[in-house]
């Protein structure tokens, strides 16, 4: 399955608590995310908490599309990747 | 030790009180709501989804009636086989449907009639990964009407033998993706409960749960057998198990596995003589189970292990009694015959009854058994007089055409063709030549479409006229009308109407008159020939010209992203789509889908245009609404500045490069142009474009000249010649950006409308085009003005909404946006559709998706979003 980076920005911060209620938030993300195919694998956010880089396994960027739209999350770019690993070449 | 049959029920049901609740809350909302439910439970086969069923059922108050159907394990099924067993109980009207061969819409009409006329109840089919295609049809328009009926409809398969293609998948991804259809997967026991079913036996636990991963079935089987050591597959478990009977219980589950589902007492007493005997015997180990008239393996699983383990000898002599007591029965069933025909090695006899079947089936529409029994006569019947083997092959080929495998139909097409050339019958051979035209014509062969259709006049004008020769010119005059050849097209029309008026041929006047209809839109799009259409189609449907009454609709639609002409489609397209599903027009469906989703996107709306090309490009039939499907995919990709816009694009092109047809071409180029311009490669823009061009010239077709003229304009190439365009195209090309723009907008296109601004020299002008394309959500085109207005110097570009605020509605179109309004209000879908003056078939629709749009599973929810 393709891996994508998505890039979304947060006009007033990502804010998600370290605790059981965030777990929940991400929860649901992760189990609405599941009707596509698609798997959050994880998210670097910047210090300022208003831009997120999210790697993602999807089927499809229309996949990752319709799943930000079902978990309101918003989405400037979409890049589809692939993995360097620095230490492969030892 | 534990009783052991109470062990298979315990195996069953350990961690399965999640799915209980489920399939319980689905009934009670039946009950409270009055709104139906559908429901299905997949999972490995024995992972125990009939145990599920059987234990919900049994829950159920006294009041609630349950009717349960099962689809065949034949090779090739009976049409509509578990709604026979539904329709057994119920009999009535449904019993004489479904034994006299009522076609699926018309059954599914009729059973919905039945159900809403009694208390709430559930319906259970099961194995639905053996359905028949009319049973999915069926299916499909209870799942489009499920909330109007007061039942709860369970559909069980196995999800491990679903390949990419089956049909179940493709209805399943079809389904609206509404909160009155829920799906429920059973997952294999854990570690943990095979531990605990597995400690009264002494066995080790960690290697069963190894060896069987959990499988209830499988667990059951190992344990029942009573090994200690665990059997290294299903089959040997299972065996292990039968080994423990006595011979006469043996020699009973040997004749019962040749008979798939349940093996009546009857037959099995003419199978095994005496046999009744040990029945008893076979229940009480578990390995039979009692039914109303028969008994069943408790799996298919164990049927098809034991089956596997007859001597070759034994097994051939079990099929040739079965199959001779069958025929004996009163009510004898071909597809029935002809298995056991073909396992007992009878050549003759599986001939007849395939024959038979496929007779049956094609009567049901259910095209894609009928091609399967006609597959395995014409495999068997090496001896059987061409005559016979001809028309065998030419009604395969139709069947074939019908459900859309066109690689087999042009087999069996070119076969037929073959054989009456042989037998020297001129007027079939003229048939069989204009139907492999017309096959030729939905691959995308169109030189050997157009050479075929040339020959079948050549040949059938040599005999007295009949109907064949006027289908072959309606045949012909169709390939001029998709390659808009308006003259030759009207002049093979008449032909044909002057020898149907003269037959008094119904399907032979229809299709001319389609063909004509369609010319004159071409040339012009008055409201008038609107109504010829809808003319056409009550006609064809009144004669039963399911075919031709779709394909009439199917224009509406189909030419609207050429002329624009949004409203049309948007008048015609719910009822082109019914009518294609209801009617098993697979083909057509993809038609309307593909156009209706080149509408979506001309007018911005992405989210839809993408779902409505995905669902084509998942299923591949015919490559023409193929290539409309994956433009709309790669070019919404490139206006969005997603990944992988031009796999989809090159597919699209490399799928027309060989038709001459401006309807297959334009959507290429014009996409193609555009990705190109997006990424700034302007220079290849012209080689993109310049075929379509020259064909539109030669075609007359102004729309597309004014596009393709427009490309090479913005590309910055010499001008075109382009004589007379259409307005929006015209402006632009005269250097009037905002009038081209406010035409666009008109019309609903805002991208197009950002584009022509894009043209403009002057600030404000790109200014709103940078607006617009970010409004979209157009970041590549965005970029590119933003590029521009830097170079003339300006300075402080805003930087486009806030992601947020482009998070609109979830694109409901205005429609669904209006309809949420008043679903917000409360209001049924009946008051909805009356306060609108629309079907509450349409509102259904409508409110399926914006459920799917919005994401949520009830009206409640959706209500909750717009508060």
């Amino acid at each position: 399955m393709p891996r994508y980076v998505v890039e979304r920005t947060f006009p007033d911060g990502l804010h998600i608590p370290v605790n059981a209620d965030g777990a929940q938030v991400c929860l649901a993300v992760v189990g609405k995310n599941s009707d596509e195919g698609v798997t959050w694998v994880h998210s670097y956010v910047t210090d300022d908490k208003h831009k997120t880089f999210c790697v993602y396994d999807a089927p499809s960027p229309e996949a990752i599309r319709k799943t930000a739209n079902r978990n309101s999350l918003p989405v400037d770019k979409i890049t589809q990747v692939t993995v360097l690993d620095p230490y492969f070449y030892r | 030790m534990a009783d052991r049959s109470t062990l298979a029920h315990e195996a069953n049901l350990l961690e399965r009180s999640r799915e209980l609740a489920a399939l319980r809350s689905g009934f009670e909302s039946v009950t409270s709501e009055g709104r139906g439910r559908l429901v299905f439970v997949s999972g490995e086969a024995g992972v125990g989804q009939t145990v599920l069923i059987r234990r919900f059922a049994a829950a159920l108050p006294a009041s609630a009636e349950v009717l349960l159907g099962a689809c065949d394990a034949l090779a090739t099924p009976r049409p509509l086989a578990p709604f026979l067993d539904v329709a057994e109980v119920t009999g009535g009207e449904l019993k004489t449907l479904a034994t006299e061969g009522a076609k699926p819409y018309e059954f599914a009409a009729a059973l919905m009639r039945d159900l809403r006329e009694r208390a709430p109840l559930v319906v259970v089919v099961e194995d639905l990964h053996w359905a028949d295609a009319a049973t999915l049809d069926v299916l499909r328009i209870l799942a489009r009407r499920i909330e109007s009926v007061r039942v709860l409809v369970v559909g069980t398969f196995r999800d491990d033998e679903l390949d990419r293609k089956h049909p179940l998948r493709t209805m399943l991804g079809d389904l609206p993706a509404a909160g009155a259809i829920s799906r429920i997967r059973l997952a294999p026991l854990s570690e943990h409960s095979v531990a605990h079913l597995a400690e009264p036996f002494g066995v080790d636990a960690a290697q069963l749960y190894r060896q069987t991963s959990g499988n209830p079935f499988f667990v059951t089987e190992v344990l029942a057998g009573g090994t200690q050591a665990v059997p290294a597959t299903v089959q040997d478990a299972v065996l292990a198990r039968i080994a423990r009977l006595s011979s006469a219980g043996r020699s009973l589950v040997e004749a019962a596995s040749i008979i798939p589902a349940t093996a009546e007492f009857w037959l099995l007493e003419r199978l095994c003589p005496g046999g009744m005997g040990s029945v008893e015997e076979c229940l009480a180990a578990g390995v039979l189970t009692a039914h109303a008239e028969g008994v069943a393996f408790r799996h298919e699983l164990a049927r098809l292990a034991v089956d596997a383990s007859l001597p070759a000898n034994q097994k051939v002599t079990l099929h040739a009694t079965a199959m001779s007591a069958l025929a004996a029965a009163p009510e004898h069933d071909p597809a029935r015959l002809a298995h056991h025909a073909e396992a007992a090695g009878d050549a003759r006899a599986v001939l007849v009854y395939s024959a038979e079947a496929a007779a049956r089936a094609s009567s049901l529409g259910a095209h894609r058994e009928a091609a399967a029994h006609l597959l395995r006569a014409i495999r068997k019947g090496k001896h059987m007089p061409d005559e016979m083997l001809a028309s065998m092959q030419q009604r395969r080929a139709h069947a074939c055409y019908l459900c859309g495998q066109f690689d087999e139909a042009l087999e069996a097409q070119h076969a037929a063709l073959d054989l009456y050339r042989k037998l020297d019958d001129r007027r079939r051979m003229g048939e069989s030549m204009w139907s492999l035209s017309r096959l030729f014509r939905y691959v995308g062969r169109g030189p050997e479409a157009l050479e075929s259709a040339q020959e079948a006049i050549r040949i059938l004008e040599q005999l007295p006229a009949g109907p064949e020769l006027a289908l072959a010119y309606c045949n012909l005059s169709h390939l001029y009308v998709n390659s808009e050849d308006a003259d030759e097209a009207k002049l093979w029309a008449h032909r044909a109407l002057a020898i149907a008026e003269k037959l008094g041929h119904v399907e032979a006047r229809v299709y001319a008159d389609i063909n004509l209809a369609v010319v004159e839109y071409l040339a012009n799009q008055s409201p008038a020939l609107v109504g010829e259409f809808e003319r056409i189609f009550r006609l064809a449907k009144e004669h039963g010209l399911d075919e031709h009454a779709g394909r009439a609709l199917l224009h509406l639609t189909w030419w609207s992203p050429r002329f624009k002409s949004y409203d049309v489609a948007d008048r015609y397209y719910d009822s082109g789509l019914d009518f294609s599903i209801e009617r098993g027009l697979d083909l057509w469906r993809h038609y309307m889908l593909a156009y209706r989703a080149r509408c979506e996107m001309d007018r911005g709306r992405w989210d839809e245009a993408t779902r409505l090309a995905e669902l084509v490009i998942r299923d591949p039939l015919s490559p023409v609404p193929r290539i409309v499907a994956l433009v709309v995919l790669g070019l919404v990709r490139a206006r969005r500045g997603d990944p992988e816009c031009w796999p989809p694009l090159d597919e699209a092109a490399a799928l027309a490069e060989p038709m001459i047809e401006l309807q297959r071409r334009e959507p290429v180029a014009m996409a193609r142009a555009e990705a190109l311009w997006l990424e700034g490669r302007e220079a290849a823009i012209e080689a993109a474009t310049s075929a379509t061009y020259e064909i539109a010239v030669r075609r007359n077709s102004s729309w597309v000249i004014g596009e393709m003229a427009c490309w090479r304009a913005r590309s910055g190439a010499q001008k075109l010649l382009t004589g007379q365009v259409p307005q929006p195209y015209a402006l632009e090309l005269q250097g009037k950006a905002r009038q081209a723009a406010e035409q666009w907008l008109r019309l609903g296109c805002t991208y197009e409308a950002a584009m022509s601004l894009a043209s403009s020299v002057d600030e404000d002008d790109l200014r709103e085009s940078l607006r617009q394309f970010q409004l979209l959500g157009a970041r590549p085109a965005a970029a590119i003005i933003s590029r521009r207005l830097r170079r003339q110097g300006v300075r402080s570009l805003p930087r486009g909404p806030r992601a947020t605020t482009l998070r609109n509605r979830s694109n409901l179109t205005e429609r669904e946006s209006q309809i949420l309004a008043m679903v917000a209000e409360g209001l049924t879908n009946g008051e909805i559709a009356e306060r609108l003056f629309l079907s509450t078939k349409t509102v259904d629709h409508h409110v399926s998706a914006i459920l799917a749009k919005l994401g949520v599973k009830t009206r409640g929810q959706a209500a909750a979003q717009v508060r």
